[in-house]
Protein backbone atom coordinates (compact mmCIF):
# COMPACT_ATOMS: atom_id res chain seq x y z
CA UNK A 1 0.00 0.00 0.00
CA UNK A 2 1.41 3.77 -0.48
CA UNK A 3 3.25 4.40 2.13
CA UNK A 4 4.09 6.85 4.50
CA UNK A 5 6.34 8.86 2.11
CA UNK A 6 4.15 9.78 -0.72
CA UNK A 7 1.81 11.31 1.48
CA UNK A 8 4.69 12.98 3.51
CA UNK A 9 5.55 14.29 -0.23
CA UNK A 10 2.17 15.46 -1.39
CA UNK A 11 1.48 17.45 1.89
CA UNK A 12 5.34 18.87 1.39
CA UNK A 13 4.20 19.93 -2.31
CA UNK A 14 1.10 21.81 -0.42
CA UNK A 15 0.19 25.20 -1.41
CA UNK A 16 -2.93 27.19 -1.01
CA UNK A 17 -5.43 27.13 -3.64
CA UNK A 18 -8.71 28.85 -4.24
CA UNK A 19 -11.48 26.83 -4.78
CA UNK A 20 -13.40 26.37 -7.82
CA UNK A 21 -16.53 28.11 -8.58
CA UNK A 22 -18.63 27.79 -11.09
CA UNK A 23 -20.15 31.03 -11.13
CA UNK A 24 -17.01 32.58 -11.36
CA UNK A 25 -15.64 30.63 -14.43
CA UNK A 26 -19.18 31.48 -15.90
CA UNK A 27 -18.76 35.12 -15.29
CA UNK A 28 -15.00 34.77 -16.92
CA UNK A 29 -16.68 33.31 -20.01
CA UNK A 30 -19.51 35.61 -19.99
CA UNK A 31 -16.52 38.86 -20.04
CA UNK A 32 -15.12 36.79 -22.50
CA UNK A 33 -18.12 36.26 -24.73
CA UNK A 34 -18.89 40.03 -24.23
CA UNK A 35 -15.03 41.42 -25.28
CA UNK A 36 -15.68 39.35 -28.26
CA UNK A 37 -19.16 40.43 -29.64
CA UNK A 38 -17.76 43.64 -28.54
CA UNK A 39 -15.13 44.14 -30.48
CA UNK A 40 -16.45 42.16 -33.69
CA UNK A 41 -18.91 44.98 -33.71
CA UNK A 42 -16.42 47.49 -32.53
CA UNK A 43 -14.46 46.68 -35.78
CA UNK A 44 -17.74 47.13 -37.93
CA UNK A 45 -17.87 43.95 -38.82
CA UNK A 46 -22.49 44.46 -38.23
CA UNK A 47 -24.59 43.57 -41.44
CA UNK A 48 -25.23 46.95 -42.86
CA UNK A 49 -28.84 46.24 -42.64
CA UNK A 50 -28.98 45.42 -38.65
CA UNK A 51 -31.53 47.60 -37.57
CA UNK A 52 -33.81 46.05 -40.40
CA UNK A 53 -32.98 42.51 -39.59
CA UNK A 54 -33.79 42.92 -36.20
CA UNK A 55 -37.59 43.62 -36.74
CA UNK A 56 -37.57 40.23 -38.85
CA UNK A 57 -38.62 37.06 -36.81
CA UNK A 58 -35.59 35.16 -38.32
CA UNK A 59 -33.38 37.34 -36.63
CA UNK A 60 -34.75 36.81 -33.13
CA UNK A 61 -34.98 33.05 -33.84
CA UNK A 62 -31.21 33.23 -34.89
CA UNK A 63 -30.21 35.11 -31.73
CA UNK A 64 -33.27 33.36 -29.02
CA UNK A 65 -32.20 29.41 -30.40
CA UNK A 66 -28.28 29.97 -30.74
CA UNK A 67 -28.78 31.76 -27.14
CA UNK A 68 -30.60 29.52 -25.54
CA UNK A 69 -28.09 26.56 -26.80
CA UNK A 70 -25.08 28.83 -25.82
CA UNK A 71 -26.25 29.57 -22.26
CA UNK A 72 -27.47 25.57 -21.94
CA UNK A 73 -24.59 24.25 -23.32
CA UNK A 74 -21.91 26.18 -21.02
CA UNK A 75 -23.59 25.48 -17.91
CA UNK A 76 -23.16 21.96 -18.45
CA UNK A 77 -20.02 21.95 -19.30
CA UNK A 78 -19.03 24.19 -16.69
CA UNK A 79 -20.85 22.33 -13.94
CA UNK A 80 -19.32 18.91 -15.48
CA UNK A 81 -15.75 19.71 -14.71
CA UNK A 82 -16.37 18.91 -11.03
CA UNK A 83 -16.03 15.64 -10.54
CA UNK A 84 -18.82 14.70 -9.09
CA UNK A 85 -21.50 16.39 -11.53
CA UNK A 86 -22.57 14.37 -14.98
CA UNK A 87 -22.91 16.28 -18.35
CA UNK A 88 -24.97 14.10 -19.39
CA UNK A 89 -28.77 15.35 -18.41
CA UNK A 90 -27.42 18.88 -20.16
CA UNK A 91 -26.72 17.02 -22.99
CA UNK A 92 -29.90 15.18 -23.01
CA UNK A 93 -31.40 18.80 -23.05
CA UNK A 94 -29.68 19.80 -25.87
CA UNK A 95 -31.14 17.72 -29.31
CA UNK A 96 -34.79 18.76 -27.71
CA UNK A 97 -33.58 22.62 -27.80
CA UNK A 98 -31.84 22.07 -31.26
CA UNK A 99 -35.37 20.60 -32.48
CA UNK A 100 -37.55 23.11 -31.34
CA UNK A 101 -34.83 25.71 -32.82
CA UNK A 102 -35.80 23.62 -36.05
CA UNK A 103 -39.26 23.44 -35.74
CA UNK A 104 -39.69 27.53 -35.14
CA UNK A 105 -37.94 28.04 -37.94
CA UNK A 106 -40.12 25.75 -40.26
CA UNK A 107 -42.93 27.91 -39.19
CA UNK A 108 -41.15 30.85 -39.90
CA UNK A 109 -40.18 29.46 -43.02
CA UNK A 110 -44.01 28.41 -44.03
CA UNK A 111 -45.34 31.58 -43.02
CA UNK A 112 -42.95 33.59 -45.73
CA UNK A 113 -43.40 33.22 -49.10
CA UNK A 114 -40.78 30.63 -50.15
CA UNK A 115 -41.33 28.94 -53.21
CA UNK A 116 -37.70 29.09 -54.69
CA UNK A 117 -36.05 25.73 -55.61
CA UNK A 118 -33.93 24.37 -52.37
CA UNK A 119 -30.96 24.45 -53.75
CA UNK A 120 -30.73 27.66 -55.09
CA UNK A 121 -31.83 28.94 -51.49
CA UNK A 122 -28.72 27.06 -49.64
CA UNK A 123 -26.31 29.48 -51.72
CA UNK A 124 -23.95 26.80 -50.92
CA UNK A 125 -20.47 29.49 -51.82
CA UNK A 126 -22.31 31.99 -49.32
CA UNK A 127 -22.34 28.75 -46.82
CA UNK A 128 -19.11 27.79 -47.03
CA UNK A 129 -18.00 31.27 -45.99
CA UNK A 130 -20.48 31.31 -43.31
CA UNK A 131 -18.90 28.25 -41.84
CA UNK A 132 -15.51 29.68 -41.63
CA UNK A 133 -16.47 32.67 -39.82
CA UNK A 134 -18.42 30.93 -37.38
CA UNK A 135 -15.67 28.43 -36.91
CA UNK A 136 -13.21 31.41 -36.07
CA UNK A 137 -15.88 32.61 -33.84
CA UNK A 138 -16.02 30.19 -31.65
CA UNK A 139 -12.22 30.14 -31.24
CA UNK A 140 -12.27 32.60 -27.85
CA UNK A 141 -15.12 30.42 -26.23
CA UNK A 142 -13.60 26.89 -26.97
CA UNK A 143 -9.84 28.21 -25.65
CA UNK A 144 -11.29 29.07 -22.96
CA UNK A 145 -13.45 26.43 -22.32
CA UNK A 146 -11.15 24.29 -22.64
CA UNK A 147 -8.36 25.63 -19.72
CA UNK A 148 -11.11 25.70 -17.63
CA UNK A 149 -12.08 21.61 -18.44
CA UNK A 150 -8.29 21.22 -18.29
CA UNK A 151 -7.87 22.59 -14.81
CA UNK A 152 -10.68 21.18 -13.35
CA UNK A 153 -11.70 17.40 -13.10
CA UNK A 154 -14.18 16.29 -15.64
CA UNK A 155 -15.26 12.40 -14.67
CA UNK A 156 -16.80 12.22 -18.26
CA UNK A 157 -14.40 14.08 -20.51
CA UNK A 158 -16.23 13.13 -23.56
CA UNK A 159 -19.91 14.17 -22.22
CA UNK A 160 -17.90 17.95 -21.29
CA UNK A 161 -16.09 17.74 -23.96
CA UNK A 162 -19.35 18.14 -26.29
CA UNK A 163 -21.04 19.95 -23.62
CA UNK A 164 -17.70 22.54 -24.91
CA UNK A 165 -18.09 22.01 -28.29
CA UNK A 166 -21.79 23.00 -28.46
CA UNK A 167 -21.39 25.39 -26.63
CA UNK A 168 -18.50 27.43 -28.19
CA UNK A 169 -20.25 26.53 -31.60
CA UNK A 170 -23.33 27.92 -30.58
CA UNK A 171 -21.80 31.08 -29.61
CA UNK A 172 -19.46 31.33 -32.70
CA UNK A 173 -22.76 31.60 -34.18
CA UNK A 174 -24.24 33.78 -32.26
CA UNK A 175 -21.66 36.44 -32.37
CA UNK A 176 -22.51 35.58 -36.25
CA UNK A 177 -25.59 36.82 -36.53
CA UNK A 178 -24.61 40.16 -36.30
CA UNK A 179 -22.79 39.85 -39.54
CA UNK A 180 -24.72 37.27 -41.42
CA UNK A 181 -26.92 38.97 -43.92
CA UNK A 182 -29.32 36.00 -44.23
CA UNK A 183 -32.80 35.26 -43.04
CA UNK A 184 -33.55 32.28 -45.27
CA UNK A 185 -34.34 29.70 -41.78
CA UNK A 186 -33.55 27.10 -44.38
CA UNK A 187 -30.17 28.43 -45.32
CA UNK A 188 -29.57 28.87 -41.46
CA UNK A 189 -30.90 25.53 -40.43
CA UNK A 190 -28.86 24.08 -42.80
CA UNK A 191 -25.60 26.33 -42.70
CA UNK A 192 -25.47 27.05 -39.19
CA UNK A 193 -26.43 23.41 -38.41
CA UNK A 194 -22.70 22.03 -39.99
CA UNK A 195 -20.76 24.88 -38.41
CA UNK A 196 -21.83 23.96 -34.96
CA UNK A 197 -21.43 19.90 -36.50
CA UNK A 198 -18.16 20.83 -37.02
CA UNK A 199 -17.13 22.67 -34.05
CA UNK A 200 -18.55 20.35 -31.48
CA UNK A 201 -17.17 17.12 -33.38
CA UNK A 202 -13.61 18.75 -33.20
CA UNK A 203 -13.84 19.58 -29.59
CA UNK A 204 -15.39 15.67 -28.90
CA UNK A 205 -12.28 14.59 -30.31
CA UNK A 206 -9.81 16.72 -29.16
CA UNK A 207 -10.10 17.71 -25.79
CA UNK A 208 -10.43 14.10 -24.00
CA UNK A 209 -7.24 13.48 -24.94
CA UNK A 210 -6.17 17.48 -23.35
CA UNK A 211 -7.79 16.83 -20.70
CA UNK A 212 -6.72 13.53 -19.08
CA UNK A 213 -6.04 13.50 -15.75
CA UNK B 1 -19.31 7.67 7.57
CA UNK B 2 -21.72 11.05 8.98
CA UNK B 3 -19.11 12.82 11.20
CA UNK B 4 -16.35 11.70 9.82
CA UNK B 5 -17.50 12.74 6.15
CA UNK B 6 -18.10 16.61 7.66
CA UNK B 7 -14.61 16.08 9.38
CA UNK B 8 -12.97 15.49 6.55
CA UNK B 9 -14.74 18.48 4.30
CA UNK B 10 -13.61 20.70 7.07
CA UNK B 11 -9.84 19.07 6.76
CA UNK B 12 -10.00 19.62 3.00
CA UNK B 13 -10.94 23.08 3.62
CA UNK B 14 -8.00 23.68 5.77
CA UNK B 15 -6.02 21.95 3.16
CA UNK B 16 -7.24 24.57 0.81
CA UNK B 17 -5.84 27.20 2.63
CA UNK B 18 -2.38 25.64 3.34
CA UNK B 19 -2.65 23.81 6.41
CA UNK B 20 -0.32 20.80 6.52
CA UNK B 21 -1.22 19.14 9.54
CA UNK B 22 -4.70 19.12 8.62
CA UNK B 23 -3.84 17.84 5.13
CA UNK B 24 -1.61 15.21 6.32
CA UNK B 25 -4.38 13.44 8.90
CA UNK B 26 -6.86 14.05 5.76
CA UNK B 27 -4.21 12.09 3.07
CA UNK B 28 -4.27 9.07 5.86
CA UNK B 29 -7.67 8.69 6.52
CA UNK B 30 -8.44 9.12 2.75
CA UNK B 31 -5.79 6.36 2.36
CA UNK B 32 -7.22 3.82 4.49
CA UNK B 33 -10.66 4.60 2.74
CA UNK B 34 -9.26 4.16 -0.45
CA UNK B 35 -7.89 0.74 -0.18
CA UNK B 36 -11.29 -0.21 1.42
CA UNK B 37 -13.21 1.14 -1.94
CA UNK B 38 -10.18 -0.33 -4.27
CA UNK B 39 -10.68 -3.94 -2.14
CA UNK B 40 -13.93 -4.30 -3.30
CA UNK B 41 -13.47 -3.35 -7.05
CA UNK B 42 -10.01 -4.52 -8.52
CA UNK B 43 -7.94 -7.57 -8.35
CA UNK B 44 -5.39 -7.50 -5.63
CA UNK B 45 -2.04 -6.40 -7.67
CA UNK B 46 -3.89 -3.35 -8.77
CA UNK B 47 -5.18 -2.12 -5.11
CA UNK B 48 -1.83 -0.37 -4.44
CA UNK B 49 -1.45 1.82 -7.73
CA UNK B 50 -5.01 2.74 -7.70
CA UNK B 51 -4.49 4.25 -4.02
CA UNK B 52 -1.48 6.07 -5.33
CA UNK B 53 -3.02 7.45 -8.23
CA UNK B 54 -6.40 8.93 -6.64
CA UNK B 55 -4.23 10.53 -3.90
CA UNK B 56 -2.05 12.33 -6.44
CA UNK B 57 -5.14 13.05 -8.46
CA UNK B 58 -6.90 14.33 -4.67
CA UNK B 59 -3.53 16.30 -4.31
CA UNK B 60 -3.91 17.81 -7.86
CA UNK B 61 -7.36 18.29 -7.69
CA UNK B 62 -8.18 19.46 -4.13
CA UNK B 63 -9.24 22.84 -5.59
CA UNK B 64 -11.90 21.43 -7.11
CA UNK B 65 -13.60 20.68 -3.96
CA UNK B 66 -15.93 22.88 -3.65
CA UNK B 67 -15.80 23.76 0.66
CA UNK B 68 -19.74 23.53 0.28
CA UNK B 69 -20.64 20.94 -0.67
CA UNK B 70 -20.08 17.04 1.19
CA UNK B 71 -16.38 15.88 0.95
CA UNK B 72 -17.38 11.93 0.66
CA UNK B 73 -18.65 12.30 -3.41
CA UNK B 74 -16.09 14.72 -4.46
CA UNK B 75 -14.10 11.77 -2.92
CA UNK B 76 -15.98 8.70 -4.50
CA UNK B 77 -16.40 10.41 -8.14
CA UNK B 78 -11.91 10.72 -7.35
CA UNK B 79 -11.99 7.46 -6.80
CA UNK B 80 -14.08 5.91 -9.20
CA UNK B 81 -12.94 7.77 -12.24
CA UNK B 82 -9.60 5.97 -11.13
CA UNK B 83 -10.97 3.17 -11.03
CA UNK B 84 -12.16 3.22 -15.20
CA UNK B 85 -8.53 4.03 -15.21
CA UNK B 86 -7.28 0.61 -13.74
CA UNK B 87 -10.44 -0.85 -16.15
CA UNK B 88 -8.84 0.47 -19.19
CA UNK B 89 -5.23 -0.04 -17.90
CA UNK B 90 -6.12 -4.06 -17.95
CA UNK B 91 -7.71 -3.78 -21.03
CA UNK B 92 -4.90 -2.59 -22.09
CA UNK B 93 -2.47 -5.21 -20.66
CA UNK B 94 -4.49 -8.72 -21.46
CA UNK B 95 -1.79 -10.90 -21.74
CA UNK B 96 0.37 -9.45 -18.69
CA UNK B 97 1.49 -11.65 -16.48
CA UNK B 98 -0.23 -11.01 -12.90
CA UNK B 99 1.94 -10.33 -10.10
CA UNK B 100 3.13 -13.48 -8.11
CA UNK B 101 0.29 -12.51 -5.21
CA UNK B 102 -2.31 -13.57 -7.34
CA UNK B 103 -4.17 -16.83 -7.24
CA UNK B 104 -1.43 -18.54 -4.90
CA UNK B 105 -4.02 -20.27 -1.78
CA UNK B 106 -2.45 -17.92 0.79
CA UNK B 107 -3.80 -14.82 -0.68
CA UNK B 108 -6.91 -16.43 -1.79
CA UNK B 109 -9.40 -13.79 0.36
CA UNK B 110 -7.07 -10.97 -1.54
CA UNK B 111 -8.05 -12.37 -4.98
CA UNK B 112 -11.72 -12.84 -4.19
CA UNK B 113 -12.30 -9.75 -2.87
CA UNK B 114 -13.02 -7.80 -5.62
CA UNK B 115 -16.77 -7.84 -4.63
CA UNK B 116 -17.97 -5.31 -6.87
CA UNK B 117 -16.45 -6.38 -10.00
CA UNK B 118 -17.37 -10.11 -9.50
CA UNK B 119 -21.23 -8.35 -9.65
CA UNK B 120 -20.58 -6.22 -12.28
CA UNK B 121 -18.94 -9.13 -14.48
CA UNK B 122 -22.81 -10.63 -14.14
CA UNK B 123 -23.62 -8.34 -16.89
CA UNK B 124 -21.09 -8.82 -19.13
CA UNK B 125 -21.31 -12.36 -21.63
CA UNK B 126 -20.80 -15.58 -20.08
CA UNK B 127 -17.59 -16.48 -22.42
CA UNK B 128 -16.25 -12.83 -21.02
CA UNK B 129 -17.44 -13.34 -17.92
CA UNK B 130 -15.10 -16.63 -17.74
CA UNK B 131 -12.34 -15.16 -19.13
CA UNK B 132 -11.94 -12.48 -17.04
CA UNK B 133 -13.04 -14.01 -14.25
CA UNK B 134 -10.11 -16.61 -15.07
CA UNK B 135 -6.93 -14.58 -16.28
CA UNK B 136 -7.66 -11.42 -14.45
CA UNK B 137 -9.27 -11.91 -11.00
CA UNK B 138 -7.61 -15.63 -10.58
CA UNK B 139 -4.36 -15.61 -11.85
CA UNK B 140 -4.42 -18.42 -14.43
CA UNK B 141 -2.51 -17.76 -17.77
CA UNK B 142 -4.35 -17.66 -20.92
CA UNK B 143 -3.22 -20.65 -21.92
CA UNK B 144 -4.43 -22.63 -18.87
CA UNK B 145 -7.65 -20.36 -19.44
CA UNK B 146 -7.82 -21.82 -22.60
CA UNK B 147 -7.78 -25.40 -21.81
CA UNK B 148 -10.15 -24.82 -18.43
CA UNK B 149 -12.82 -23.23 -20.90
CA UNK B 150 -12.47 -24.84 -24.64
CA UNK B 151 -12.22 -21.26 -25.86
CA UNK B 152 -9.03 -20.30 -27.96
CA UNK B 153 -6.44 -18.39 -26.81
CA UNK B 154 -6.91 -15.63 -29.40
CA UNK B 155 -11.21 -15.66 -28.17
CA UNK B 156 -9.49 -15.55 -24.77
CA UNK B 157 -7.74 -12.33 -25.09
CA UNK B 158 -10.59 -10.76 -27.20
CA UNK B 159 -13.16 -11.36 -24.37
CA UNK B 160 -11.13 -10.42 -21.90
CA UNK B 161 -10.15 -6.90 -24.42
CA UNK B 162 -14.06 -6.90 -25.00
CA UNK B 163 -15.24 -7.56 -21.04
CA UNK B 164 -13.07 -4.85 -19.92
CA UNK B 165 -13.67 -2.07 -22.18
CA UNK B 166 -17.72 -2.99 -21.54
CA UNK B 167 -17.30 -3.04 -17.98
CA UNK B 168 -15.76 0.58 -18.04
CA UNK B 169 -18.73 1.71 -20.26
CA UNK B 170 -21.13 0.23 -17.74
CA UNK B 171 -19.39 2.20 -14.69
CA UNK B 172 -18.67 5.61 -16.72
CA UNK B 173 -22.75 5.10 -17.65
CA UNK B 174 -24.13 4.30 -13.71
CA UNK B 175 -22.59 6.81 -11.71
CA UNK B 176 -23.86 5.13 -8.82
CA UNK B 177 -23.05 1.15 -10.03
CA UNK B 178 -20.94 0.39 -6.83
Amino acid sequence: MPNDRLLDELVADLRPVRPRRVGRDLLLLGVIGAVELGLFLLFGAARHDIMIAMKLPSFWWKVGSLGALTVTAGITAVRSFDPSVSPQRGLRLLPALIGAALAIGWVIDAAGAGGAALWARLMWHHGIDCIFAMVTLSIPVIFALGLLMRRGAPTDRKGSALAVGVASAAWGALVFVFNCPHDDPFYIAVWYLAGCAIVSLIARLVLPRMTRW
Amino acid sequence: MGDGEDQWGALMLAAQSGNSAAYRRLLGEVREWLIRFYTRRLPASFIDDAVQDTLIAVHEKRHTYDPDRPFRPWLAAVARYKWIDRLRAMKRHTTDELADDVAVPDHESAVTSATVLRQLLAELKPAQQEAIRLVKLEGFSVEEASARTGQSQSLIKINIHRGLAKLATIVQGHPHAE
